[in-house]
């Protein structure tokens, strides 16, 4: 098995990255799950985490907004760059990066007790960021990035499960939203959707690069080709290739790469 | 015979045989039923409900049980509760272990024990008397474990998604408990709530050393008080017809309060499961 | 691992290999009819046609496997080239089949001078030559053999403008001739072009890398 090992100065943070990691480590007890990580996450742009089911991708999205600490017995070393700034040193609050880095989950989880209103602005008001802010004009504004509004808007009231699941992943998109992240972190954000809901989230994500950084996770190769302009190839805790999304799909550059990519395994 | 008809056979024997089971299951439930009602419900009536025992009511008893139930519910909800949320939200530890383990015991400890060190705690030590604060502590010691444990379990019963959810957005763990989890488990901790005080309802041995019993309504916090276990009880052990009489009207008073409670956790979690 | 993919992989690759063979035989038969003074247009013309009915099915095959399987990396790059390089034995075909109908209606090299003869004939093994040699790298997936075609390339294109500016400047010959020579050396080193452009879509396909060989 061939790898493409990656060095990184670790001095030196690259100046258009939005986020980097530098000789990330993560482990669950003793099972090691990711194996020096150096990627860099460019701003305003969408970069893309592939690889075959078990390598280590939601792993290390988590390792991006502090969420992989939350699991017991789980910890990491290394470190995490947020605009040149390490996330995880000590005096950072984990929680001040879940608001700058946000996060939509593989199923859609919409707060089941409270309404699609309620359910946009709810990081708002749980979060006590909602001082001297207009409530409706964010939610409104947040429910349109997300090209829900027109569907929803006059069924606000109406409780946040009520609508179909391609709605409610745009609904969870929309809470991210509304709290202004920086970056978005998407895990496997279609794999629960029919092919109509995953064309919308895949043209909605190609239009939040203009305001956010997106990284996303997914298995499916063609749709990494569709959406992202950056895409990294995960085997087994490592990274075996980063690249532009185009070279890669067309000629990539590692042996294992062309194989995941084929099909011919995983 | 052959296979197929010795096989329906079987199966039909085998479901005589459950079916007849039940019916022996339901008969003393049956049985109970029709003789409290037949022998309690003449009884009932305004004078029996409202007046004390000398005017021939059982009034102080249904207070008292009422009053019990009162304070029980303030003192033991609130600690079930929140030992039920830390269980299960910061519960992950061997620390947390252990006291599953000690609540699990404690659920099914001898009613008569924690009515003695109810006794001994309350009454003689800090109290000095018989008390209604020393049956609510006695029925609390019930109450706590059986609450903790079904507010545990419901809130077990959240998808693990929803507190992520909230997690990532960057809201602290416990605005993440109290605003989104417990909503979430809000009908789970209704009923088991409700069920707890079902079953205190009805319990008897810890009130005969804590409240001791009194023909009276309620006297202030250090004097002894009624309920309605103890007064069936008492007045099944009298040798007067009419007091037994009452026994029994006061017998199906406490069955049809059990049954409304039970009936309301019913009506409440239909309205979950319909949504 | 055998994919869904791959065996329609196999079905386009046997095409296109067929269509190489049939390109190969068709050149053959038309240059060396030329040269010896035979007329060969029926039988060539058929070969043509042959290739001009396979080209389509080419086309249709690669294009059902991007729409139903959306291959990548090296998939993607064979599919691509092969598309392109059934359109170069297409060629082969079509001009195979323009050598023998010019000598049928024109004549061949009959009134030529003696030296026409002998240069056609080489010009003619030499293009051959390139031509089994982008079929051959094609087969065996050969980048180095692809890449020996750089040489006889530059070799024909210099005969090429060699004849051209020979022909304008010595005019003895007769117009039969010229106008028929001239239009066959066009033929030939068009053939050689596409040869080229194929022996490029085999070094494509292995490394992904556009080059020229030209």
């Amino acid at each position: 098995m061939t790898t493409l090992k990656m060095t990184v100065n670790l001095e030196e943070a690259r100046p258009d990255a939005k986020m980097q990691s530098i000789v990330l480590n993560a482990w669950f007890g003793s099972k090691q799950a990711l194996k020096d990580i150096n990627l860099t996450v460019k701003a305003n742009a969408v970069t893309a985490i592939i690889g075959p089911s078990g390598c280590g991708k939601s792993t290390f999205i988590r390792c991006l907004n502090r969420m992989h600490e939350l699991v017991p017995n789980a910890r990491m070393s290394g470190q995490v760059l947020l605009d040149g700034k390490n996330i995880y040193s000590s005096e950072t609050d984990p929680v001040q990066i879940r608001r700058r880095v946000g996060m939509v989950f593989q199923k859609p989880n919409p707060f089941p007790t409270m309404s699609i209103f309620d359910n946009v602005a709810a990081g708002l008001k749980l979060t006590g960021t909602k001082k001297g802010q207009n409530i409706d004009e964010i939610v409104k504004k947040s429910l349109q990035q997300a090209t829900l509004w027109d569907e929803v808007k006059d069924d606000l009231k109406k409780p946040g499960t009520s609508i179909s699941g391609g709605q409610q992943q745009r609904l969870c998109i929309a809470r991210a939203i509304a709290l202004q992240p920086e970056v978005i972190l998407m895990d496997e954000p279609c794999s629960a959707l029919d092919p109509i809901a995953t064309a919308k989230i895949e043209e909605l994500i190609v239009q939040l690069k203009n305001d956010y950084t997106v990284v996303i996770v997914t298995h499916n190769m063609q749709q990494a080709a569709r959406v992202s302009d950056f895409t990294a190839f995960m085997y087994l805790g490592q990274l075996v290739e980063f690249g532009d999304t185009t070279s890669m799909f067309e000629n990539p550059k590692s042996e294992l790469t062309e194989k995941y990519i084929t099909g011919k395994f995983g | 015979m052959t296979n197929y008809s010795l096989r329906k056979f079987k199966n039909k024997l085998f479901f005589i045989l459950c079916a007849a089971c039940v019916i022996i299951a339901v008969i003393p439930l049956l049985s109970i039923l029709y003789e409290v009602v037949s022998r309690g419900a003449p009884q009932l009536s305004i004078n029996f409900l409202t007046q004390k025992d000398a005017d021939g009511g059982i009034g102080p008893a249904i207070q008292g049980t009422l009053i019990l139930i009162g304070l029980t519910s303030v003192i033991g909800i609130p600690v079930g509760v929140l030992s039920g949320v830390y269980l299960a939200e910061f519960g992950n530890n061997k620390y947390a272990t252990s006291i599953r383990i000690v609540n699990d015991v404690l659920t099914e400890f001898p009613s008569i024990v924690v009515g003695i060190t109810a006794f001994g705690v309350v009454v003689l030590g800090i109290i000095g008397s018989y008390s209604p604060l020393a049956g609510a502590v006695a029925l609390s010691f019930i109450l706590i474990p059986i609450v903790a444990r079904t507010t545990e379990e419901s809130l077990k019963l959240v998808p693990n998604s929803v507190r992520e959810a909230a997690l990532a957005l960057g809201v602290h763990k416990w605005r993440t408990t109290l605003s989104v989890v417990l909503p979430a488990a809000k009908g789970g901790l209704v009923t088991g709530t409700l069920l707890a005080i079902a079953r205190i309802a009805g319990e008897t041995a810890p009130l005969i050393m804590t409240i001791l019993g009194n023909a009276y309504f309620f006297q202030g916090f250090s004097s002894p008080m009624d309920a309605l276990p103890l007064r069936i009880w008492r007045d099944s052990l009298q040798p007067y017809a009419n007091l037994q009489a009452q026994g029994w009207g006061a017998a199906l008073v406490l069955i049809l309060i059990v049954l409304s409670l039970n009936i309301a956790v019913r009506v409440a979690s239909r309205g979950r499961l319909r949504r | 691992m055998h994919r869904l993919l791959d065996k329609g992989l196999e079905q386009l690759t046997a095409m296109v290999f067929k269509m190489g063979k049939v390109a190969e035989k068709a050149l053959a038969i038309s240059i060396g009819g030329f040269v010896r003074g035979e007329d060969t247009s029926e039988d060539v013309h058929e070969l043509s046609e042959i290739l001009v009915s396979l080209t389509v099915e080419v086309e249709e095959k690669a294009f059902g496997l991007i729409a139903k399987y959306q291959p990548v990396a090296s998939d993607l790059r064979i599919v691509n080239s092969y598309m392109k390089i059934a359109y170069d034995f297409e060629r082969y075909g079509r001009y195979a089949w323009d050598i023998s109908f010019i000598r049928k209606r024109l004549g061949g090299l009959e009134g030529c001078e003696e030296w026409i003869p002998q240069f056609i004939e080489d010009m003619g093994e030499k293009v051959l030559q390139m031509v089994r040699i982008s079929i051959n790298s094609l087969e065996t997936q050969d980048t180095e053999l692809a890449r020996t075609i750089s040489k006889p390339e530059q070799e024909v294109d210099e005969m090429y403008f060699q004849y051209l500016d020979k022909l304008v400047k010595e005019a003895h010959a007769t117009s039969q001739c010229t106008v028929s020579s001239v239009l066959v050396v066009r033929y030939l080193e068009r053939i050689a072009d596409h040869a080229t452009y194929i022996a490029e879509a085999v070094v494509y396909i292995a490394t992904g890398q556009k080059i020229i060989l030209r």
